[in-house]
């Protein structure tokens, strides 16, 4: 395993941001779900010993996070979620400077730069100023520093804010070509769910601060609901409430659609008997198939 | 999907080193990011003047004959420690340094807080103290290029125009007085930079922060004196207090009539208020509460 986690809390003041977080993650790109105040960036922060958990114990690369951070910053490239740079230098300095902090000889920082900065699609311009960069040149520069001292791990922490169309699908091919073919582990912390599903084989999903699941994609996706979409014409409230009451979610969208996640081990016959002991006349039922979105509506509680 | 890449990656295939000194990169990118400033240049050239000018001073001081014509009262050239402490303590000298010091290093720290790059620093196997030795010892280089290497130079020029060591053997500790005063000018604008510099995210109110304190604290003195009437009042003094240093490093009589000790504990008291500033504002992780 390449991180573990075990019993994870810590708090920002009263404020609880992780509360007992226990997970393990192996190999490929792992996708740290949450909606914002979840938990996801802090639990990086104290993975890199940014932070200390008030609780718990862990391991990045079999390092301890407590105790031999230095060894972990120096096998894991950190992308943070706020733009930030150096003013006044242009891209080649600024990331061999940093691959330099890193620990690498300086005339090989300096190489280096110049290949990942090609690599990240910044070649043209290393030697602009920083200050003149675009929002997604910042992003892949970001990408850049990370990359410099050719890390083991990747922790990206919400890399495609603020970018526009084109620039997300630029940042999310060069993730997909890091994790998919350069044997490097990419912990990818977001709140889009688009980009988790189009890169990422195992989720963790954070709410509250709390785990709320955990697993591959595909598994997570079939075992935990089953996900039905259906119109009703009635008393809505009194049949989600029957629903609810034999342990479904009911989620109803602006469009009226009415979205059921029932266990899985529970019968879809019972959302008609609900309809039936309350009155409603069932004028669309369908199976779905659960998407992230679903899932992730389906423990999280967020449209 | 779009493709950005303009080469592919390849795996390096050296290894991480651990450094003796893992502040140094911090040192040399900040010590040359000063130098790309606007008229950085300008300004460190001219704050070499006092310098030239104690030099032209001793050389004439050694060729009193032929600057007879011009020379009026020869002891005001006289060669000793207080030509030294006079040279260290000019009011040209000093706001040089802290001119040098505001424009090039007061966007240490602040500049970093700006554009949020502290988290990049501590995502490195470095350390709150590596941060911390890498943005002094910027502040350190330009305090003593400004201090102790011309002090340095100065004796040295002065031996080597007399043909003779006369003078240091008469002066012996004066190379010390010259070290000991350049560190406490370096350990002190270190943390008072340092301090400023961590204060505003704005490096153009840092450079004001840096002036209007200094120069606030000599008014207040001014102002407190006129009231009370204690020499005591030129503790809230910055450049009193340096005064009263230099003169007990130099073995000179003090300028006010009270122990140097006062005005010692003063600077470290603000260099103890910086240490407790920094370490709050110099973290990985902007926590709000």
């Amino acid at each position: 395993m390449s991180i573990e986690v075990k019993d994870l809390s810590f708090r920002y003041g009263k404020i609880v941001a992780l509360d007992g977080v226990t997970m393990r993650l192996g190999e490929g790109a792992v996708g740290l779900l949450g909606p914002n105040g979840a938990g996801k960036s802090t639990l990086l922060r104290i993975l890199l010993g940014f932070l200390v958990p008030e609780r718990g114990e862990g391991q990045v690369l079999g390092y301890d996070i407590r105790r031999e951070q230095a060894m972990i910053r120096r096998s894991v490239g950190y992308m943070p979620e706020s733009d930030c740079f150096v003013a006044g230098m242009d891209a080649v300095t600024f990331t061999a400077y940093f691959g330099e902090l890193s620990g690498m000889p300086r005339q090989e920082a300096m190489k280096r730069a110049h290949e990942v900065l090609f690599y990240v699609g910044l070649g043209e311009s290393r030697y602009r100023l920083l200050d003149t960069y675009s929002a997604g040149m910042k992003q892949r520069l970001k990408m850049a520093q990370a990359l410099v001292h050719d890390p083991k791990i990747l922790f990206l922490d919400e890399p495609t804010s603020n970018l526009d169309p084109t620039g997300r699908a630029e940042v999310l091919e060069l993730i997909r070509d890091i994790s998919a073919h350069k044997s490097i582990q990419v912990l990818l912390s977001s709140h889009i769910l688009d980009d988790i599903e189009a890169l990422c084989e195992t989720v963790v999903i954070l709410n509250k601060g709390k785990l709320a699941a955990e697993g591959r994609m595909a598994d997570l996706r079939a075992i935990r609901y089953s996900l039905y979409e259906l119109r009703i014409k009635g008393d809505g409230d009194a049949f989600r409430k029957d629903l609810e009451s034999a342990g479904s979610r009911v989620d109803e969208m602006e469009d009226g659609l009415i979205k059921v996640y029932m266990p899985e081990a529970a019968d879809p016959m019972d959302i008609f008997r609900a309809a039936g002991r309350t009155g409603a006349q069932l004028r669309y039922f369908v199976k779905s198939r659960t998407s992230l979105e679903d899932l992730f509506a389906g423990v999280v509680g967020v449209d | 999907m779009a493709t950005v890449r303009e080469k592919g990656y390849t795996h390096w295939e050296g290894r991480l080193g651990e450094r003796r000194f893992p502040w140094w990169p911090i040192t040399r990118t900040g010590i040359l990011l000063a130098f790309r400033k606007k008229r950085f240049k300008f300004v460190f050239a001219v704050a070499f003047g006092p310098a030239i000018v104690a030099l032209v001073g001793l050389y004439i001081s050694e060729r009193l004959e032929d600057f007879k014509a011009f020379i009026q009262d020869s002891n005001l050239i006289d060669i000793g420690p207080k030509y030294f402490a006079t040279f260290f303590m000019n009011d040209w000298l000093l706001f040089m340094i802290l001119l040098v010091l505001a424009y090039g290093a007061g966007g240490l720290i602040a500049d970093d807080l700006k554009h949020n790059s502290l988290q990049l620093y501590f995502s490195r196997p470095l350390g709150k103290k590596d941060y911390f030795a890498g943005k002094m010892s910027v502040v350190a280089f330009f305090v003593l290029i400004f201090t102790a290497l011309p002090g340095l130079l100065l004796i040295v020029f002065k031996l080597v125009f007399a043909g003779s060591f006369a003078f240091f053997l008469q002066y012996p500790w004066l190379p010390l007085s010259v070290l000991g005063y350049s560190a406490m000018l370096t350990v002190f604008f270190g943390f008072y930079i340092l301090l400023m510099s961590a204060l505003s995210k704005n490096s153009r109110y840092v450079f004001v922060l840096t002036f209007g304190t200094y120069i606030f604290s000599t008014v207040l003195f001014g102002i407190l004196n006129g009231i009370f009437k204690t020499p005591y009042m030129a503790l809230f003094s910055i450049p009193a207090n340096l005064q009263q240093a230099r003169a007990f490093i130099f073995g000179l009589k003090l300028p006010h009539a009270f122990p140097a000790g006062w005005s010692l504990a003063v600077l470290a008291g603000i260099c103890g208020l910086a240490a407790v500033v920094l370490n709050r504002k110099i973290r990985s992780v902007e926590v709000i509460k």
